[in-house]
C-alpha cells in the first residue's frame, strides 16, 4: 500500500528499516533470510519497512531484490534509491522495475558519499540528485520519462524524500526540503533528532508544507553506539545527556534504559509528526514496547 | 592552470626502462607554478636521471608545453636530439605529453615519450607556491552566474545543484570534515548578495552532453564538439 493513501487516512504511519547484508540470499525454500527477520519480527507493527540501498556507500545486497523478498514476506517495501551508483537511465528504469514488480513506495536520496564506504576507488555517479529524481519519479507517475518521452504505462509510485533537521543553518535545508516537495515529494522521513526543543522548532518551521513528516528513531543501544555515531556519522549528535544516561546503568540494563529513553522522546515529539520511522539496528523487539507506552 | 605532482622516480624509471638515451621535456607553465617540471626542476630531473645511470641527452623547457605554437618552436630545432633519443620524458600535464608526442609525429619520429607527472585536476592558485584549489570541471555549462560565484560542480563533493545534503557538520563536508559545505559557503554568499530566492529555482539535471569526451574547440567558430 502507498504510504500517502495512510497518511490520507490520517493514519499515524509507522515504518522500520533494515539493511541488506553483504552477500546472496538465495533460500531455494529455506527459512527466510536473517537480515529480513529483524523486519519480520516486528512485522505486525509497522506500516512498511524500508530497505537501504549500499548504505554507508557499503556494497550489498540491492534494494530492489530485498524490496521483493520484503513482499514475499507479506510486508509493504519501501525501496530506497540513492543517486550515488546509476545514473539516470538506470535509475528511471529501476523505477519503473520497482512499480512493475509491485513496489508502492519509494524513498529518494542522494546517498552517502563513496569515501564513506568500503569501495573507496569507485567512480561516483550522483548524474542527478535528490531532487531531481523525485522531479524525475514525478513525471514517470506522469506517464513520461525526464527527456518527455510517453511511457507506455506510468508509474503509480508514493515518493518520499528525507530530511535533517539538524542541519545548520536549517535555513539552507527547508529551502531543499521545499525544493524536494515543489519536485515530488509526498512524505519525508527525518535523520534522528534527540532534542526535543530542536525537533519541536524544526516541526514549528515545516508545519505549512503539508506533507506528512515521519520522525526518523535510532535507538541508542548503548554509550559506545552513540560515540560512534558522534565521531563517524555527520549529521547526526547524540547529546552528552542521552550518554550518560545510558552510561548510568550496568550493560544488561541498555535495553531497557535505551526503551525508556525512546519513549520518553517520542512522547514528546510524537504529537509534532505524522509518523515515526524506526531504525531499530537488531532491537526491533523493543518496537512493540514504545509504540504501546506511546499510544495517544 | 593544471595542477601536477611528480610520479614516484621508482615509476619514472619503470617506464624508461630499456631507454638509456633521454631526452627531458620540461613545460614553463602550470608545470613551472606547481614546481613540478619548470626549467630547475628538469634540471633536477637530468641530474637524477644521470644518477640512475641514464644518459641525458636534451633539456628544454618550452613556455607552454601544451601549446604548439610555443613547444614546436623549441622542439623543432632540436629534432635531432629527439631523434637519437631511446625515450622522450615529459615532465608536463597530460596535454603536454601528448602536444610533445604529436610534435615527434609531426617530424617523422617514432621515439616512446612517457610522463614523469600526474595531473591531477583544473587548478587554481591560492597562496602561491604553496597551494592550489580545483575549482573548475570545465563542464561546458557554467552555473557560477546562479551560486554566487561558487561552484557546486566541483567544490560540492557529490557535485549537486539542487543544495546540500543533509550530511554536513559543522559547516563541513561529510566527505572531508576539513573542508566547508560547498552549500553553506554558496548560501551564505547568496544571504550577503540578497539573493538567496534564486536558490530556490529548480536547476535540473546537468546536460552532461556538453562534457562528453574528448571535446574539440574550434577557437574561431567559438564551438565546441565531442
Amino acid at each position: 500500500m502507498k504510504l500517502t493513501e495512510l497518511f490520507a487516512q490520517k493514519e499515524f504511519v509507522i515504518t522500520s528499516e533494515v539493511g541488506p547484508v553483504k552477500g546472496c540470499v538465495r533460500s531455494n525454500g529455506g527459512p527466510p533470510p536473517e537480515f529480513l527477520q529483524e523486519a519480520l519480527d516486528i512485522k505486525d507493527y509497522v506500516h512498511a519497512v524500508n530497505i537501504t540501498d549500499n548504505q554507508s556507500a557499503f556494497m550489498r545486497l540491492g534494494p530492489l531484490a530485498g524490496s521483493i523478498l520484503l513482499k514475499q514476506y507479506g510486508m509493504d517495501p519501501i525501496f530506497q534509491m540513492t543517486c550515488r551508483d546509476r545514473n539516470r537511465l538506470a535509475l528511471q528504469s529501476d523505477l519503473l522495475s520497482a512499480c512493475s514488480l509491485g513496489i508502492d513506495n519509494v524513498l529518494c536520496l542522494t546517498g552517502d558519499h563513496m569515501k564513506l564506504g568500503d569501495h573507496k576507488a569507485a567512480k561516483q555517479v550522483f548524474d542527478i540528485d535528490s531532487v531531481q529524481l523525485l522531479h524525475i519519479a514525478r513525471g514517470l507517475n506522469e506517464g513520461h520519462d525526464m527527456v518527455g518521452h510517453s511511457l507506455t504505462k506510468s508509474t503509480d509510485l508514493a515518493l518520499g524524500a528525507a530530511v535533517n533537521p539538524n542541519f545548520d543553518p536549517l535555513d539552507l535545508q527547508l529551502l531543499k526540503m521545499e525544493k524536494k516537495i515543489t519536485a515530488g515529494a509526498q512524505f519525508f522521513q527525518t535523520q534522528p533528532v534527540y532534542d526535543v526543543k530542536l525537533y519541536e522548532d524544526f516541526a514549528r518551521r515545516t508545519a505549512g508544507f503539508g506533507v506528512p513528516i515521519m520522525f526518523g528513531m535510532v535507538i541508542i543501544k548503548s554509550p559506545k553506539m552513540a560515540k560512534f555515531i558522534n565521531a563517524n556519522v555527520t549529521g547526526i549528535t547524540v547529546p552528552e545527556w542521552l550518554i550518560q544516561e545510558m552510561e548510568s546503568v550496568p550493560k544488561e540494563q541498555y535495553k531497557a534504559k535505551a526503551t525508556e529513553i525512546t519513549i520518553r522522546l517520542l512522547k514528546d515529539i510524537a504529537p509534532l509528526c505524522q509518523g515515526i520511522h524506526f531504525m531499530p539496528f537488531g532491537w526491533s523487539d523493543i518496537v512493540p514496547t514504545v509504540l504501546a507506552a506511546i499510544k495517544p | 592552470m593544471i595542477g601536477t605532482t611528480k610520479k614516484p622516480m621508482e615509476e619514472i624509471l619503470g617506464a624508461l626502462e630499456g631507454h638509456r638515451k633521454v631526452a627531458v621535456v620540461g613545460c614553463d607553465g602550470c608545470a613551472k607554478v606547481c614546481l613540478t617540471g619548470g626549467t630547475d626542476e628538469v634540471a633536477a630531473m637530468a641530474q637524477d636521471l644521470k644518477a640512475q645511470g641514464k644518459e641525458v641527452i636534451l633539456e628544454v623547457t618550452p613556455e607552454r608545453t601544451c601549446n604548439v605554437a610555443k613547444s614546436d618552436p623549441v622542439l623543432k630545432p632540436v629534432q635531432d636530439k629527439l631523434k637519437e633519443a631511446d625515450a622522450v620524458l615529459v615532465l608536463g600535464c597530460g596535454g603536454a605529453v601528448q602536444i610533445t608526442r604529436h610534435l615527434t609525429e609531426v617530424y617523422g619520429l617514432t621515439v616512446p615519450v612517457k610522463t614523469g607527472l600526474d595531473s591531477v585536476g583544473h587548478m587554481d592558485t591560492l597562496v602561491p607556491g604553496t597551494l592550489a584549489l580545483e575549482q573548475c570541471q570545465e563542464c561546458g555549462q557554467c552555473i557560477l552566474n546562479e551560486t554566487g560565484g561558487i561552484c557546486p560542480v566541483t567544490k560540492c563533493a557529490k557535485g549537486l545543484l539542487e543544495g546540500p545534503c543533509g550530511g554536513a557538520e559543522n559547516g563541513k563536508c561529510e566527505a572531508d570534515t576539513d573542508r566547508d559545505c560547498a552549500w553553506i559557503l554558496i548560501y551564505n554568499r547568496m544571504l550577503a548578495l540578497g539573493e538567496v530566492d534564486k536558490l530556490k529555482r529548480y536547476m535540473g539535471p546537468k546536460d552532461y552532453s556538453k562534457a562528453a569526451k574528448p571535446r574539440t574547440l574550434y577557437i574561431k567558430e567559438g564551438r565546441v564538439s565531442s
